[in-house]
């Protein structure tokens, strides 16, 4: 019955739209204390990377060269918001534009490691060797009643479904406490939060870093999905993809990420029957987009009023609200 | 002696913004800082407060000497200020902004704040406490959820003091706290500054109103192009000689008039 239901193909854009929320988050992060920056396809890359070369050379297991691919995608996301620090907005941009391509260069040139434009094959597949675990174990997919490449592409999507669960727990968190308002502050005004006591060196480079790692952290999961990469997959075009999602769903909210990438995924697939045209109708949805809602789909006061809708249908009041204060 | 500035001097290439100004300020007290537009006070606050470091000078608070240090560690000491032209977290709340002004009297990391561990949350509920503890002494506790921006210009104003008690300073600066108010708010400054001092904090003040710095103030500095000019009770500053020829111009020129 399950079997009838799941689509590999299906499930292949579902893992795309999952892997590509993180993206988003990830420039949702460095935007959230107010830089804009274009280098997450380099920090990306740079997970990619080290987790495909990791575990095809040293037979690493596929865990632990995600985590150490996001690691070292972190330590480069240091190296670079220190500097990073002097520079703002568009400068900054720029600047980190350039590591991008610095880096895709880099993948591109030294063959001898990351055999050159050709690309990296033969990355072990996250649901694959999973799947192998699974089968040491005497399960058997036909249990479900899935055949072999069902249940794969399943397994990758549940992991990638956990993972971005967890994610968004964590910076919802970290948003609500004295860190996300430490980000805010600096964000909206640099100069006052320093007077108020905010070290903004420290949060600056914090919050560069996290998105760094969490781009890497990508990188390293896209290489293990794809199980094929290349130095074109980390190209400038990515990096403005990943800024669109944050942009275009809203920049304010994590959720305008998490829409943004959702969205932006699904639209070039949905409009596959008219192939010819879809990328037209992507520009002018992103125009419109920019006219008519320059601050992203989803902002604050869109947010307030559904959680308000919301809870007239339940006819509930929860409380007086005294304890609410974000 | 709360503060003590030695022979400041702060250069803007070739101009001399501040020459050679020393004051002490007092513990407790509420001492002004007047001269006209231009003299150097709002760059003396931004050097007190090393937003610009002093060509030469040393300053110290509390016997211990500060200049040098970075901004957000001389808030740490216990020295925080308002902004002449206001500069609030516009888009956060009224209460988040008041919550941002005591980020140096908390810890609480990433770990902290993701786990929300028992200290996190304590750490959590006593800033709440406190901001709303200052948003009712400032007057703001009925717009706690509104957003900054939407306050009206001396709420604003009041805000930004509650914002920069928040941090729990020994010596508040205040930038032209009355610039823009109107009487009655300018008469209930006068008391909310009066209740600051009463809590112990010391306040050195930039104001243009004269009848409100002259009944505030317990002493008075004036600085004219750069330099002090006078300093003493207001009482002694509104018959000082010099003071009345910076402001008014020198006698010959009202005999040309």
């Amino acid at each position: 019955m399950l079997g009838d239901i799941i689509n590999p193909y299906h499930l292949q854009i579902v893992s795309f739209i999952l892997i590509n929320i993180i993206l988003g988050i990830s420039i949702y992060i460095t935007l959230s204390s107010g830089q804009l920056s274009l280098g997450n396809a380099g920090f990306m890359g740079i997970g990619a990377y080290t987790s495909a070369l990791l575990t095809i050379n040293f037979d690493l297991p596929i865990f632990l060269g995600i985590i150490l691919g996001a690691v070292v995608a972190g330590v480069f996301g240091i190296l670079i918001g220190i500097p990073a620090l002097r520079l703002s907005g568009v400068y900054l941009a720029i600047a980190t534009l350039g590591f991008g391509e610095v880096i895709r260069v880099i993948f591109v040139n030294w063959e001898s490691i990351t055999q050159g434009s050709i690309g990296l094959s033969g990355i072990p597949h996250l649901g694959r060797e999973l799947f192998k675990t699974f089968k040491l174990t005497g399960f058997d997919p036909d249990m479900l009643g899935l055949k072999n490449n069902q249940f794969i592409y399943l397994l990758v999507v549940l992991i990638l479904l956990l993972v971005n669960i967890l994610l968004v727990w964590f910076f919802i968190r970290q948003n609500k406490s004295r860190v996300g308002r430490a980000f805010a502050a600096i964000k909206m005004d640099e100069k006052a939060a320093e007077s108020m006591g905010i070290n903004i060196t420290y949060y600056k480079v914090l919050s560069f870093t996290q998105g760094a790692i969490l781009a890497g952290f990508a990188g390293a999961l896209y290489a293990h999905v794809m199980a094929y990469i290349s130095p074109a997959d980390f190209a400038y075009h990515r990096a403005i993809d990943i800024l669109i999602f944050s942009i275009f769903g809203g920049s304010e909210l994590i959720w305008g990420a998490i829409f943004g990438a959702t969205f932006m995924t699904i639209l070039p697939e949905a409009l596959r029957f008219i192939s010819d045209y879809r990328y037209m109708i992507y520009g002018v949805i992103l125009i419109a987009m920019m006219a008519f809602r320059p601050q992203g789909i989803i902002d604050v006061p869109l947010l307030k009023w559904f959680k308000k809708s919301l809870k007239l249908k339940r006819g509930v009041s929860h409380g007086i609200g005294t304890k609410k204060y974000n | 002696m709360v503060l003590e500035l030695k022979n400041i001097t702060k250069n803007f290439g070739g101009i001399s913004a501040l020459t050679d100004v020393s004051f002490k300020i007092n513990e407790g007290e509420i001492f002004g800082l007047i001269g006209p537009n231009g003299a150097g006070k709002t760059t003396l606050f931004n050097v007190i407060t090393n937003m610009f470091s002093p060509t030469s000078g040393e300053i110290s608070f509390l016997g211990e000497k500060i200049s040098g240090l970075k901004p957000h560690k001389i808030t740490d000491k216990g020295i925080c200020r308002t902004f002449q032209n206001i500069r609030l977290f516009s888009q956060m709340s009224v209460l988040e902004n008041v919550l941002v002004g005591g980020h140096c009297r908390s810890k609480s990391g990433v770990i902290n704040s993701v786990l929300r561990t028992k200290s996190q949350r304590k750490e959590e509920t006593n800033s709440l406490e406190a901001a709303l503890e200052l948003l009712e002494l400032v007057g703001l506790s009925k717009f706690q959820n509104s957003t900054a921006e939407n306050l009206a210009y001396g709420q604003q104003r009041r805000l930004e003091i509650a914002r920069a008690l928040a941090s729990n300073p020994k010596l508040l600066l205040l930038d032209e706290p009355a610039a823009g108010m109107n009487e009655t708010e300018t008469e209930g400054l006068f008391d909310l500054i009066k209740k600051v001092q009463k809590r112990g904090v010391t306040v050195l003040l930039i104001e243009h109103d004269m009848p409100f710095v002259m009944k505030l103030c317990d002493r008075i500095t004036v600085l004219n192009f750069g330099k002090k000019l006078a300093e003493g009770t207001p009482a002694e500053i509104q018959n000082n000689q010099e003071v009345i020829e910076a402001y008014l111009g020198a006698e010959e020129d009202d005999e040309i008039a």
